[in-house]
């Protein structure tokens, strides 16, 4: 199958002089889950900036490289533009709009829609992926909690109903068991839609088991990539990314 | 007549001019939320739009209908203008230099006008009936009643379309997060662009009642600074703060106006405002911020 997203010897620079990323390769195929997984500060959110075009706004620009969409260039699209192209981007920390309610939030979402769906019917999907969601409908975001946030945040990318998710970090700071129940949804999204996932996660024990193709990224770089079971038997990956002790002779 | 009844018509009086504080406050408020852009020229707009309403309705006799639309859409366009050509290059700016740009479109808007105009005064067509309203036993001067009551009526308009609609969403979240607004389809400067449409046609509005219930002069958009107060009262970024300011204002100004004498009727508001401020920084109204982590 082609190629959905096509990222291509991408180097970014922040304030004119901070290299962020120096070489990365990635794609990303129609369907597919796939894992960015590196330490703090590797790139791996500076990836997501930089194909959802977050970057200008951080006074951050990509100087080489590209970045195609189903073979069109999607480098120089404003971010509100390459969202309605089908990239939904799901931000580190939820950002959820916390004075307004769960559905405002999720009305913010409708100018992304690419499609004529409705907004009734949106919403329906949105609450039946996240019931609970449902039951906070009339309440003000910031009261909801950390799952439930990542919950919305992940509902208003549905309601634009996305080719892709760039998802970035949404385990960070909940409980294990609100970690898995938000991460079988997002796989039943996957499969149920055919929406895919570029997926940056620290947790990489669960990026690996939910991902089937994983890139690791050191200093701005791709230094390995494969499916995720060649990564899980890696060596390296067990080790520093996996914390399992290894023998290796 | 005894002292207490005075008291209560002046009340009256100055919550009815608190309505059109109001409605010049929520045209400043809206700008500000979106692109944290005080707008300094906000009374300069008024005045030129009131200008605009008395070229179309009397120099070109067309009357006082078509008048304040061609006044409302000539309004428009002057704003949009001022939005993309002066404030949109500024994004990003430090917030001084970019009220310096607003103080500046102020003054060319009154310089231009003086040249048009001229510095007399005019009369425009009298679009309020002057017969004083009776509340109860109490007269309200014709003029001041209904300009506050088509004031309020269209602050109370404006506050629920930006509560219920889509573009009041949309500015919400732009006004909240600028990069997660863009991450979901919102073009933030289309929002921006919209609160200039908002604020030209609170200021039209407002322009032409001020001049009915006054005169129209150059200095018409003075009153924009007492509109200071009211937002600062009201809190800088509430959207439904600015009414209830508006009123307590006009009314602290009739009523010090009647007990102290009107050389104090210009200061009490900022003195409320400040003391406002020592107490609750963000206005009584303008929001903190939930946070939970």
């Amino acid at each position: 199958m082609a190629a959905a997203l096509e990222v291509k010897d991408l180097e970014v620079v922040y304030q004119g002089v901070i290299q962020a990323l120096s070489n990365l390769s990635l794609s990303v195929p129609e369907g597919s889950i796939v894992a960015l997984l590196g330490v703090n500060g590797a790139g791996k959110t500076t990836t997501l900036k930089a194909i959802s075009n977050f970057l200008p706004l951080e006074n951050g620009r990509v100087t080489r490289g590209s970045i195609t969409l189903g073979g069109e260039d999607i480098l120089k699209l404003p971010p509100h533009l390459v969202v309605r192209r089908g990239i939904f981007h799901v931000r580190e920390g939820r950002h959820v709009f916390a004075e307004m309610t769960v559905e405002e939030n999720l009305i913010a979402a409708t100018f992304a829609q690419r499609t004529q769906r409705s907004r009734k019917e949106a919403f329906e999907e949105v609450y039946a992926y996240f019931p609970i969601l449902s039951q906070r409908r009339n309440q003000a975001a910031g009261y909801l909690s950390g799952g439930e946030q990542q919950m919305l945040a992940i509902g208003r990318a549905l309601v634009a109903d996305p080719a892709m998710i760039l998802l970035d970090e949404p385990s960070l700071g909940l409980a294990p068991l609100i970690v898995r129940e938000i991460f079988e949804i997002v796989a039943r999204i996957n499969r149920e839609k055919n929406v895919s996932i570029l997926l940056v996660e620290q947790n990489a024990v669960i990026a690996l088991k939910y991902a089937s193709y994983g890139y690791v990224i050191e200093n701005g770089r791709t230094v390995l990539e494969g499916t995720t079971a060649q990564l899980s038997a890696d060596q390296d990956i067990r080790r520093f990314y996996l914390g399992v002790e290894t023998h290796a002779h | 007549m005894n002292a207490f009844h005075f008291f209560i018509e002046y009340s009256i009086v100055g919550i009815a001019s608190g309505g059109v504080y109001a409605l010049i406050a929520l045209g400043i408020v809206v700008i500000f939320k979106s692109s944290q852009t005080f707008n300094f020229a906000m009374g300069e707009m008024m005045m030129l739009s009131a200008y605009l309403f008395y070229t179309a309705a009397v120099t070109f006799s067309l009357g006082i209908l078509a008048g304040m639309v061609a006044a409302l859409l000539g309004s428009i366009v002057l704003a949009l203008v001022i939005e993309r050509v002066a404030l949109r290059p500024m994004m990003g700016r430090p917030f001084i230099a970019i009220v310096m740009v607003t103080f500046g479109i102020g003054s060319i808007i009154r310089g231009v006008v003086g040249m048009i105009w001229g510095p007399n005064d005019l009369q425009i067509p009298a679009i309020l009936a002057r017969t004083p309203v009776l509340i109860g036993d109490f007269f309200i001067p014709g003029k001041t009643a209904r300009a506050a009551a088509i004031a309020v009526c269209i602050v109370l308009a404006l506050i629920l379309y930006l509560r219920y609609s889509r573009a009041g969403v949309a500015l919400r979240a732009a006004a909240a997060d600028t990069i997660t607004a863009a991450s979901m389809g919102i073009d933030v400067r289309r929002v921006v662009a919209f609160t200039w449409v908002i604020a030209a046609i609170t200021g039209c509005i407002s322009g032409v009642l001020m001049a009915n219930v006054n005169t129209l002069t150059p200095h018409l958009g003075v009153v924009a600074l007492n509109v200071l107060a009211v937002i600062i009262l009201g809190g800088m970024n509430s959207i439904g703060g600015v009414l209830v300011a508006g009123v307590i204002i006009g009314w602290l100004e009739a009523v010090t106006g009647l007990i102290l004498g009107t050389e104090f009727r210009e200061i009490t508001p900022y003195i409320l405002a400040l003391l406002v401020l020592l107490v609750r920084p963000t206005g009584l109204f303008g929001s903190r911020g939930i946070e939970r982590i």
